[in-house]
């Protein structure tokens, strides 16, 4: 990819905001979210205190540096716009906790880790835009930006428990990454307590993200 | 007299039967931000911690949150208010069932 056409996807992934699915859930609300793309397989388990703040555990391997990270999450809703009909939200979210290498060249060495990022979104009935971005350090082991941009669209319009389903098309960008720009067309689907998500990118690298809440 | 008192009596009852017996408020609360099935179980799920309240239901195309009270219960405004911003939403308007 050229440079122009770089400097224009990081401009636009700077203007806008992404949330894979939102940190924070009601109040006495637990989430299970298992994501796997073509970067990382990771799951976040995290209970809602407030409709503000979350706190939970990650696990997360880093397949491209072989690593995994075990941490400590905070999520915490920074503002939320409730218009007639649409919504906004901005978090922020940062982890602790400590990253250990399974490649040979760092000796299955240990580090303490974590990470630091915001996500966005907004919403209607109909579209969906968001944003995400983390900057995450693993001393020697790794350090890495990743940011990603979300675009859906439903193609109806479901009542309170129906299946809902929306056509989505994720741009990820890890510049530290082989495939540092990656886009990845996927279905969303979610009826009650369950969210599935599922997409392969251009390269033909399979997503595949279920959330559970309760 | 005592046939007039007996009348009054019997109205007092029949007027208590109808009127307070079994009453039951419904609520219509009119909500910002309620542009999915998640928000709306959120909405769900702090109402139904209630006392007073008996069931809700919840019409995404309108972005209503329809209350039904309990009988003789109450739910005053500053209530409602409050609990839809506990469960991360705004009220708009609120109308109660004529």
């Amino acid at each position: 990819m050229n440079i122009p056409i770089k400097i224009f996807f990081s401009m636009l992934l700077f203007l806008f905001t992404e949330v894979t699915a939102r940190p924070v859930s009601y109040p006495g609300g637990w989430t299970v979210m298992l994501m796997n793309n073509n970067y990382k397989n990771s799951i976040h388990t995290h209970y809602s205190l407030s409709t503000n703040t979350s706190v939970g555990y990650k696990l997360e391997y880093i397949r491209e540096n072989e690593y995994s990270l075990n941490a400590l999450q905070i999520n915490r809703l920074l503002k939320r716009w409730n218009e007639p009909n649409s919504q906004a939200n901005l978090y922020i979210k940062a982890a602790i906790g400590n990253a250990n290498s399974h490649k040979e060249k760092f000796n299955k060495k240990s580090s303490l880790a974590g990470f630091f990022g915001f996500s966005a979104d907004w919403e209607n009935q109909r579209y969906f835009i968001s944003y995400d971005n983390r900057y995450n350090e693993a001393g020697d082991i790794d350090s890495f930006y990743q940011q990603s941009l979300r675009f859906g669209i439903a193609p109806y319009i479901g009542d309170y428990g129906d299946l809902h389903s929306w056509l989505m098309v994720k741009l990820e960008h890890i510049p530290e990454a082989h495939q540092n720009f990656s886009l990845t067309p996927h279905v969303r689907i979610f009826k009650g307590f369950h969210l599935l998500e599922f997409g392969a990118n251009l390269k033909g690298k399979a997503m595949l993200n279920y959330i559970f809440r309760y | 007299m005592q046939k007039s008192l007996i009348k009054i009596f019997i109205l007092i009852v029949l007027f208590n039967f109808f009127f307070s017996t079994g009453n039951t408020r419904v609520i219509y609360a009119y909500v910002n931000g309620l542009v999915c099935d998640f928000c709306a179980r959120s909405l769900e799920k702090t109402f139904e911690k209630e006392e007073s309240v008996k069931s809700i239901t919840i019409d995404l195309q309108l972005k209503v949150l329809t209350i039904v009270l309990k009988e003789d219960k109450i739910l005053e405004d500053s209530q409602i208010i409050k609990l839809v911003n506990d469960a991360g939403y705004d009220v708009k308007e609120i109308k109660y069932e004529k």
